[in-house]
């Protein structure tokens, strides 16, 4: 027998729409992320205030100086010149800096060799902060390497065509994005077939210290936890994002950077400095409350703290390198054709 | 830097100065930090809040 329908007593309009309804798919409109992470107003305002003490907040670019360092010193791998290169994310435009300076090649034994930015056509730094972008617009090294600032109104949506970069950098500015997947697609489209993508961002453990102290200080003092470091993507979660964002030829490999402060509060000072505050959506209006910064300094100091009477606070960063598909690109070989065995290279497993 | 001390820098200076009441605090919570619950080192709380008070009046 047919179970008892609606449908004869339902006016016309309804059941057509419910035609169409069947005949849609689910898809997540592009640019409308599902889940929203992070507040990214009030990382943009964050980091104006930070730029704006202009002094400070150079005393601060320590991290970010090495860890563009770090990355640009990947492309001295690359044996190419680019003509048009994205830095996205610029913060106070350190890529620019760190591929100006010379000799790159840490290494003595090799010759010197020029710097980057003689290898790089044109620069263009973007990012959402104009104060911060322009912060250092008028030192010396903007004289040495063909720049060019923009302004973006939303780092989640880039504003270029398809097709237009000869490389994408990123350096210390991905981990504010709420919709990584997509923000990933759209480096992709940006990117020239056979193009490299090259990124830094912090991951997983980084501030390990400062989020498991404040945790047990809101929970001793408060009776609960609320969220004060931001969730991190996880190396392993990187490698699959740039999967399915159509990247090739995948390197992912991550770097730990230890740096000892005096107290936590001077720990706290250099990452308000950096623009780097709390800005997970769902955090408690104001500040820390002082209770719970006293709690956490005896905390801190005695769960990770250093002998010396330092606390250590790791930042780990996640490297990654990902090609556009292109023609005539180097394909990874399949898995199990190896007929060499490393170890024989290696020398049996023996560190030399 | 700026000629005003922050706030902040008042408070990091007078905690600085309660060294021996922080660690005895930090070593009630680690002694037992996987099930913490509120005001489980109440005493040794307020013996640090108490010292960082004396301290902050001084500075």
């Amino acid at each position: 027998m047919k179970p008892a329908t609606l449908r004869p007593f339902l006016p016309r309009p309804a059941i057509r729409r419910r035609g169409l309804i069947h005949r849609n798919y689910a898809v997540q409109a592009p640019g409308n992320p599902t889940l929203q992470v992070f507040d990214r107003h009030a990382k943009y305002l964050q980091k104006e205030r930070a730029a704006a003490n202009v002094e400070r907040s150079r005393q601060v670019d320590y991290l970010k100086d090495e860890v563009a360092l770090r990355l640009t010193e990947r492309l001295l791998d690359i044996n190419r010149t680019f003509n048009h290169v994205l830095d996205l994310g610029a913060n106070a435009c350190n890529i620019a800096r760190a591929v100006t300076l010379p000799d790159p090649d840490i290494d003595p034994s090799k010759p010197t060799s020029p710097p980057l930015s003689s290898r790089i056509a044109h620069l263009t730094a973007a990012d959402s902060s104009r104060a911060m972008l322009y912060r250092d617009a008028d030192l010396p090294f903007n004289q040495e390497i063909n720049l060019t600032r923009e302004v973006l109104d939303d780092e989640e949506r880039l504003p270029f065509e398809g097709n237009t970069f000869d490389a994408v950098l990123s350096s210390l500015s991905m981990h504010w994005i709420n919709d990584l997947p997509s923000v990933l697609a759209q480096i992709n489209h940006v990117l020239k077939p056979d193009a490299p993508f090259m990124a830094a961002m912090f991951g997983g453990d980084t501030l390990f210290e400062l989020r498991t102290s404040l945790q047990l200080a809101d929970q001793e003092r408060r009776g609960g936890v609320s969220p004060h470091v931001s969730p991190l993507a996880d190396v392993r979660d990187m490698g699959g994002l740039l999967q399915k964002a159509g990247f090739k030829m995948l390197t992912v490999d991550v770097d730990d950077i230890i740096v000892d402060f005096p107290d936590t509060f001077a720990l706290m000072q250099d990452l308000q400095a950096m623009g780097e505050s709390n800005a997970v959506l769902g955090r408690e209006a104001g500040p820390i409350k002082k209770d719970v910064l006293l709690a956490n300094e005896g905390i801190y100091r005695e769960l990770h703290g250093n002998e010396d009477g330092t606390i250590p606070a790791t930042f780990r960063m996640i490297y990654m390198i990902g090609w556009k598909e292109g023609p005539n690109q180097s394909q990874p070989l399949p898995r199990g054709s190896g007929q060499i065995n490393i170890k024989d290279i290696l020398g049996g497993g023996e560190v030399k | 830097m700026p000629s005003r001390t922050r706030p902040i820098e008042k408070f990091a200076q007078a905690v600085a100065k309660c060294s021996t009441e922080a660690s005895l605090y930090g070593k009630c919570i680690v002694a037992d930090y996987n099930s913490v619950h509120k005001d489980q080192c109440l005493t040794e709380f307020l013996r640090l809040k108490r010292c960082y008070m004396a301290a902050a009046k001084k500075t």
